[in-house]
């Protein structure tokens, strides 16, 4: 991993206007990874679309943490079924 | 230029108070997220539309407007002349920018480049309203979008360009050589459009490699396996054998066993990314055993078996 794909967490709550804290409850419930690095924590750059999908839902709809965990794993589940459904479609044009 | 029934996209009615419309703004938002519906572009389409009707109908000015001129909507002609004989004096006062006569809207924010709201819209709080909206509400970046490429083996040994589409936009793209079946790539910036002055989302593609040769693939390194002659296993000879890019000549060791490897170096894939590298060819013998051998086949056979073989 390089180094240069981790941000701060510190600096993504500066530039989002979010409290550490809900960061750090992402953290905890398997939302989010933060990786520590000599007692700095970093978020990884691919982990951020995830995370700024969190924070608009909690914004924009009100929703707990609990139901954020609860979206998370839906939508992983919806993203798994809709490549395995465009998979399929793709085999299936090649009999078509 | 359609009509859009701000009260009935939030099921409201006219009478509806400011909490009514926040409950159903936000009761509906939930439904129409984008974020809540990957890769739905009605449900996207469909929460632009709940967006704009809040951002109307929660603010008692433009509210007031819309039940004027909305309510009416069969009038929309001379509201129209009005419309325009006012542009031609400077524009409507107000909220109300209109489009100047070349006909381009007035914009008030640089970086806004979707189409968020609808003409509707547009014409009934023109270009300032717009940007407004903009501002007021969140900044999406857009959907990002989920495609499978199925290419042939055959057709990642070198670096192609192909056309796909996505959402019926093509997007020209070149595929390095040696990418791997079930490998995802991210296209940034070419998912769907942001939401209210949000950037792009990006497009992930993932590769599904068909294997349409005799050779086995496993990340650079290709396999294959040729036959030998029982002669040429204990002689040893020189064989042609089928490698990626052409038939070369491979000397047998005298000896060769059966199911014995050979590498080829440099002659497998080429490395992802790494121009002008490549992986290594391995070839498994088989030693063929002969049939139906000749009565002089035969006899020679038998003399080498007295020889102990």
């Amino acid at each position: 991993m390089k180094n240069e794909d981790l941000i701060p967490a510190e600096e993504i709550c500066m530039h989002y206007e979010v409290e550490r804290q809900f960061v750090s409850s992402l953290y905890e419930s398997g939302i989010i990874e933060i990786i520590t690095i000599q007692e700095t924590e970093y978020i990884h750059c691919d982990h951020l679309a995830n995370l700024e999908r969190m924070m608009r839902l909690h914004q924009d709809l009100d929703i707990s943490l609990e139901g954020l965990e609860a979206i998370n794993h839906l939508l992983e589940k919806i993203g798994e079924l809709q490549k395995e459904n465009m998979g399929l479609k793709n085999r299936l044009n090649l009999y078509e | 230029m359609d009509f859009i029934d701000y009260y009935k996209l939030l099921e409201l009615d006219k009478s509806a108070t400011k909490s009514d419309i926040k409950k159903a703004y936000r009761r509906l938002a939930r439904k129409y997220h984008p974020d809540l519906n990957p890769n739905d572009k009605e449900a996207q389409a469909r929460f632009q539309q709940i967006n704009e009707a809040h951002e109307v109908l929660s603010d008692p000015e433009k509210r007031k407007k819309y039940d004027e001129y909305g309510k009416d909507w069969k009038h929309a002609d001379q509201f129209e002349e009005a419309r325009k004989q006012q542009a031609a004096s400077g524009g409507f006062g107000g909220g109300f920018g209109g489009r100047a006569q070349s006909g381009q809207s007035y914009s008030y924010s640089g970086n806004f480049e979707d189409d968020t709201f609808s003409d509707f819209f547009e014409q009934m709080f023109g270009g300032r309203a717009r940007a407004e909206g903009a501002h007021r509400g969140g900044r999406f970046k857009g959907q990002d979008f989920n495609a499978e490429l199925q290419l042939r083996l055959s057709e990642i040994y070198e670096s192609r360009k192909h056309t796909i589409t996505v959402n019926g936009k093509n997007i020209r793209l070149t595929i390095p050589a040696g990418v791997e079946n079930g490998q995802t790539i991210k296209i940034k910036g070419h998912g769907g459009a942001g939401v209210q002055g949000g950037p792009n989302g990006d497009l992930y593609i993932t590769f599904n490699i068909l294997n349409d040769t005799s050779f086995r693939r496993e990340k650079e390194h290709l396999y294959s396996t040729e036959e030998i002659s029982l002669s040429t296993a204990a002689l040893g000879g020189e064989i042609q054998v089928r490698t990626f890019d052409g038939e070369v000549k491979l000397k047998v060791k005298p000896g060769t066993q059966n199911d014995s490897r050979v590498k080829l170096k440099g002659k497998g894939f080429p490395k992802y990314k790494k121009e002008n590298q490549f992986g290594d060819l391995y070839i498994n013998y088989k030693v063929k055993v002969p049939e139906n051998l000749t009565d002089r086949q035969k006899e020679l056979f038998q003399e080498l078996k007295k020889t102990g073989i």
